[in-house]
């Protein structure tokens, strides 16, 4: 080995950098995680777990856990699954197709701030269309579905502001916008599988598309898979502004749809409470730390081919 | 087991003609080369007999049985590819039991984890097959590896596996050996061949390399611009060259292509030397063809070309001269045995000449001349 020193001056700024904002940061809130700390106030007190107690018992929290994994747990398995139906279908065509990319990847470039405002007037209970539509669909054999006709005869659920339907709602907007993603990536996926698989699936006796799709498709998409349900993941973890635009106050009705980055915001920002803005913080990191060691782990011992 | 009839086949890609009305007839047991240069339609008529694409027009019919409407899979033929085409995520030993258990096993029985269960002993049958078509192509050991583990020659010999191990009416080849290295092609030719005798199998193999046709094949289709030239054996095809396209395809090096006119006794002329070879044409411009083993040294004398030697080709074995004549734009290329006679240095004077029972002589559209060493009565009138 030579006794050069080059080497270290070349990682250097990569290394100062990445130290100084990813890691230090991290560091700084994990240290923070234990104190009274508030913007402003000159004094902080070591705390200990305190903060961490309060995040595993107060019954805000378990409402926040219960909101985030609500979230996260209908929003994965649907846009996966819908980005992978997307994707095969769009595959499928031989024409149009660039079409509906563009169609479906819409929601995924637009601001999701200014989308909310759009389904707040759409979910509107009086003026909006999604209520109005159902209206009419009263008197007609609809009604025999009870749901349905208790609509009719009360009012039809206010969507974004009843403590049951609410969170349902915010999932469903969020599948809207995040699907499109998942399904440009699949269709990413779906390219790198040499035709002459399915060829040679079809000479061995797949005939028809399930078949091929369990041989060949899917196990293809191994690696795909993996990545998009880890992104998946970190982004449904990550949803905060649609939370913000409909609920600047609180977290919706009751606090039934208090997700985690918005508990953070609340927390540290609005109420200046730093030492458990930054408790919060520590868990949504482990949470997001689990789920790419999982996805590495994964990689390397099953999806990987060749 | 089974012949294959192709009738008039035609195919278009857009507009371009792929296939234009192509025939092709195979016996049963028979081993047939499809051979020509790429994008000659060789490999898309291969899949139109596969099923995997459709005819334009034509039938293709196996057996009697006319099955050009008629799926893949249910075809029972089964197809070699040239990127072999192994599951990659499946063992050895699971991508060879995927054609059984896609045909022998019902649904419920090819369910995960249950239908093994279920199914014991058709599993059990299932896997001996597996193991028995391992044991003739020498794969045992690497049943439970990965593709991605495989050199290129175990990959192919894996799925040569998948292949065999359901005893399919047909064996269709795309260009099997085109990924291997040269000295395992050479190798890999002779186990083929040798595997064609031992199942006693209909064969149909697509290649661009006219060695792998002539080495292989009972007999042999050369194809170009989406027709069939010639079909017939491969030493008829050799030496008895349909059209001038044919003889150039076949043979390495290429056959000698010298124009050449028929003077008023039929006579062949090239150049200024006028052969001992008869053509009943009426055209004056033709072309003669003469293979490099068909040329020999010789002493000045008027039935000879003069020359000088341009390039040496050292084979070991045989020597190849390039012989650049007069007025010719290509050299002639001719075959020498190392140990025969005295060696030619570059630019010494040559004499070629040719032989004349071996001569080919084509019309000026390149379709083939017959030559007579004798002036035939008719023609001398």
């Amino acid at each position: 080995m030579s006794k050069s020193r080059a080497h270290i001056w070349f990682v250097s700024p990569a290394l100062f950098l990445m130290f100084v904002i990813l890691l230090l940061p991290i560091l700084v809130a994990f240290g923070i995680s234990f104190t009274s700390f508030s913007l402003g106030n000159s004094g902080a007190e070591f705390v200990g777990w305190k903060n961490y107690e309060q995040i595993f018992t107060r019954s805000t929290y378990e409402k926040m856990f219960g909101a985030t994994f609500r979230y996260v747990l209908t929003v994965v398995p649907l846009t996966v699954a819908l980005g992978l139906g997307a994707a095969l279908l769009i595959n499928s065509l031989t024409r149009f197709g660039d079409l509906y990319k563009t169609i479906y990847f819409l929601p995924v470039m637009s601001a999701l701030i200014a989308m909310a405002i759009v389904w707040e007037f759409a979910f509107h209970p009086t003026i909006g269309i999604i209520n109005s539509t159902l209206e009419r669909g009263c008197g007609t054999f609809l009604e025999n579905w009870g749901w349905y006709a208790q609509g009719c005869e009360k009012t039809f659920p206010l969507w974004l502001t009843n403590r049951d339907y609410a969170i349902w709602t915010v999932s469903f907007i969020g599948v809207w916008q995040g699907f499109g993603f998942n399904m440009v990536l699949y269709l990413a996926g779906l390219t790198g599988i040499p035709k002459e698989l399915y060829a040679a699936a079809e000479m061995d006796g797949a005939k028809s598309g399930w078949e091929r799709f369990r041989l060949i498709t899917w196990p293809m998409l191994g690696p795909t898979t993996v990545f998009v349900v880890t992104i998946s993941f970190i982004r449904s973890f990550q949803v905060f502004d649609m939370v913000e635009a409909f609920y600047p106050q609180g977290g919706g009705p009751s606090k039934s749809v208090y997700v985690m980055m918005f508990a953070i915001y609340e927390k540290g920002i609005q109420q200046n409470l730093m030492g458990v803005g930054a408790a919060i913080t520590v868990v949504f990191l482990l949470f997001v730390m689990f789920l790419t060691v999982m996805q590495r782990w994964l990689v390397e011992r099953r999806t990987h081919y060749v | 087991m089974s012949n294959i009839r192709l009738n008039t086949i035609t195919k278009k890609f857009g507009t371009t003609d792929v296939l234009k009305g192509v025939d092709l007839d195979i016996d049963d047991k028979e081993f047939v080369t499809l051979v020509g240069p790429s994008g000659c339609g060789k490999s898309t008529l291969l899949r139109i007999l596969a099923g995997l694409e459709q005819p334009d027009e034509g039938q293709v019919i196996i057996d009697g049985k006319n099955v050009t409407s008629m799926r893949p899979a249910d075809r029972n033929l089964s197809m070699v590819f040239q990127s072999y085409a192994l599951y990659p995520h499946l063992t050895i030993r699971q991508n060879m039991m995927t054609p059984l258990k896609l045909r022998d096993l019902s649904t419920s029985q090819r369910l995960p984890l249950i239908g093994p269960f279920l199914a014991r002993k058709e599993y059990k049958e299932l896997f001996s097959q597996v193991d028995r078509t391992a044991k003739i192509l020498k794969i045992t050991e690497l049943l439970d590896r990965k593709p991605g583990q495989l050199s290129g020659g175990q990959r192919q010999r894996a799925a040569l596996g998948r292949a065999m191990v359901r005893n399919p009416l047909a064996f269709l080849m795309d260009e099997p050996l085109s990924n291997l290295d040269a000295a395992l092609r050479v190798h890999m030719r002779a186990e083929l061949t040798q595997l064609h005798q031992r199942l006693g199998a209909t064969f149909v193999y697509v290649t661009h390399d006219q060695a792998e046709a002539l080495t292989m094949s009972d007999r042999m289709a050369v194809m170009m611009h989406g027709k069939i030239l010639q079909y017939g054996s491969p030493e008829d095809i050799y030496q008895n060259p349909a059209n001038v396209e044919v003889a150039k395809f076949i043979g390495s090096p290429a056959i000698n292509i010298l124009s050449a006119s028929v003077n008023d006794y039929a006579q062949i002329c090239i150049q200024n030397l006028i052969l001992d070879l008869f053509a009943p044409t009426q055209e004056p411009n033709i072309t003669i063809g003469a293979r490099p083993e068909h040329l020999t040294f010789c002493d000045d004398n008027p039935t000879a070309l003069t020359g000088f030697v341009q390039h040496i080709e050292n084979l070991g074995a045989d020597l190849y001269y390039h012989v650049k004549i007069k007025d010719e734009q290509r050299p002639l290329i001719v075959r020498s045995a190392a140990g025969n006679g005295k060696r030619h240095q570059i630019d010494d004077l040559v004499h070629v000449k040719f032989d004349l029972n071996s001569t080919l002589a084509f019309a000026a559209d390149g379709t083939r001349l017959q030559t007579h060493r004798k002036l035939m009565d008719e023609l001398a009138s």
